[in-house]
């Protein structure tokens, strides 16, 4: 056993290390799994997505079905958006071909957190081609000249 | 000591088709695309890939347990799909044994669909198709068929190394991209590469079907866009928007 240990090279060891250390750090980076559907509220969680740019922060949210005039965007706090629209039909788990979960579902709803300071009071929305767009202006900070 | 990855025949397989690849990517083009095509063209299940790299799972279709990671065929044609996100850690070693199985069966193309992502893709009603190839014939071949090239850039994950490899073996494999979104089931953008791939192949695909259910397909690729979605920025996709540097 000893000696089996010792033949294995310093690079061996410092690389399986960093492999560990890798899992580790993969699991602990994991969101924790949830479905993306919940049968309580009748809600289904859209696919979203946050981008930065130098001006503004971009929310966007895929709602297939979505009727346009129940979306719902709302600031829950200075840095969480919350989405919400009603879908034209009821959707069910059968119709996924599921039979082992009974439930339907009516409507979107998520929520962002925004990775920096945004004026929630200005958002700007627009909804095209089944995905919907939240602009929200990124708080200025203060200037300071050259002298 | 067995194979990371085997793939498991259960039918006879054709000798000198097209191969088809359609597994996980931006937008979930290719898969959509592919998966199509197998519908569309009655495509039998013929294979499947088996490896102790993909997660531990099965995928029930009518009460019986499926692969994740899939082929179908015919006479001419033979179309690779996963149902599941493909592990980053798995793709290198799936990928060569797809090209290398190819190789042994005589493949004369390997086509594989998918997607461009642009920022501005609300904006775009028939998203454009271009074309990358392993060689100068294939380059040529889709000239001919009126794709624009994809001349400068990267592209990143299982087409990419699908071109790597055949460039390697020395086999034809063409790409064909779409414009799309990154992050969302594209099924319109699926369409025009499907319209792309009956023009190279001479099949015919009717695409209005998969148009008139996009919505439902975007509904019900949710999970699977999800999970792609963290591989993908695991694989770093978003290099993909990095302009290369070749002096």
């Amino acid at each position: 056993m000893y000696g089996e240990r010792r033949k294995r090279s310093v690079f061996e060891i410092v690389r399986e290390y960093m492999e560990r250390l890798d899992a580790w750090a993969d699991e602990l980076l994991e969101s924790p799994e949830h479905p993306s559907w919940d049968v309580q509220s009748c809600c289904l969680e859209p696919l979203c997505d946050i981008s930065v740019t130098a001006d503004e922060v971009v929310v966007t949210a895929d709602l297939p079905y979505a009727q346009p005039e129940t979306i719902v965007v709302e600031a829950v706090e200075d840095n969480l958006i919350e989405i919400s629209a009603k879908i034209k039909r009821k959707v069910r788990f059968g119709d996924f071909g599921i039979t082992h979960r009974k439930g339907e579902f009516s409507s979107f709803r998520s929520r962002a957190r925004i990775p920096m300071p945004v004026e929630t009071d200005r958002m700007k929305i627009h909804f095209k081609r089944g995905i919907l767009e939240v602009h929200l202006s990124r708080k200025k900070g203060h200037r300071v000249k050259i002298e | 000591m067995s194979e990371a990855v085997r793939i498991v025949e259960k039918k006879r397989i054709p000798s000198g088709a097209i191969m088809l690849q359609g597994l996980p990517d931006v937008g979930l083009v290719g898969l959509i695309a592919t998966s199509y095509i197998i519908s569309e063209l009655n495509l039998d299940e013929i294979a499947y890939v088996d490896s102790d790299l993909l997660p531990p799972i099965v995928v029930l279709h009518k009460g019986l347990p499926h692969a994740p990671l899939r082929i179908y065929g015919n006479k001419d044609l033979i179309a690779a799909i996963s149902e599941i996100a493909v592990p980053v850690k798995a793709l290198h070693r799936i990928m060569r044994k797809l090209v290398d199985w190819a190789e042994s069966k005589n493949v004369t193309m390997i086509l594989s669909m998918g997607g461009l992502p642009v920022q501005n893709r609300q904006d775009i009603k028939e998203p454009k198709v271009f074309g990358a190839g392993s060689s100068e014939a294939s380059l040529k071949l889709l000239r001919e068929k009126g794709l624009e090239i994809l001349n400068e850039g990267f592209i990143v994950g299982p087409q990419a190394l699908t071109m790597r490899y055949c460039v390697e073996r020395k086999l034809t494999a063409v790409a064909l991209l779409a414009q799309s979104f990154f992050n969302y089931p594209d099924p319109e953008a699926s369409a025009v590469a499907i319209k792309k791939f009956a023009q190279i192949t001479d099949k015919k695909v009717d695409v209005s079907d998969l148009l008139e259910k996009g919505e439902e397909i975007r509904l019900r690729a949710r999970d699977i866009m999800r999970r792609t979605q963290s591989e993908l920025n695991q694989m770093k996709k978003s290099q993909e928007y990095d302009l290369p540097l070749y002096v």
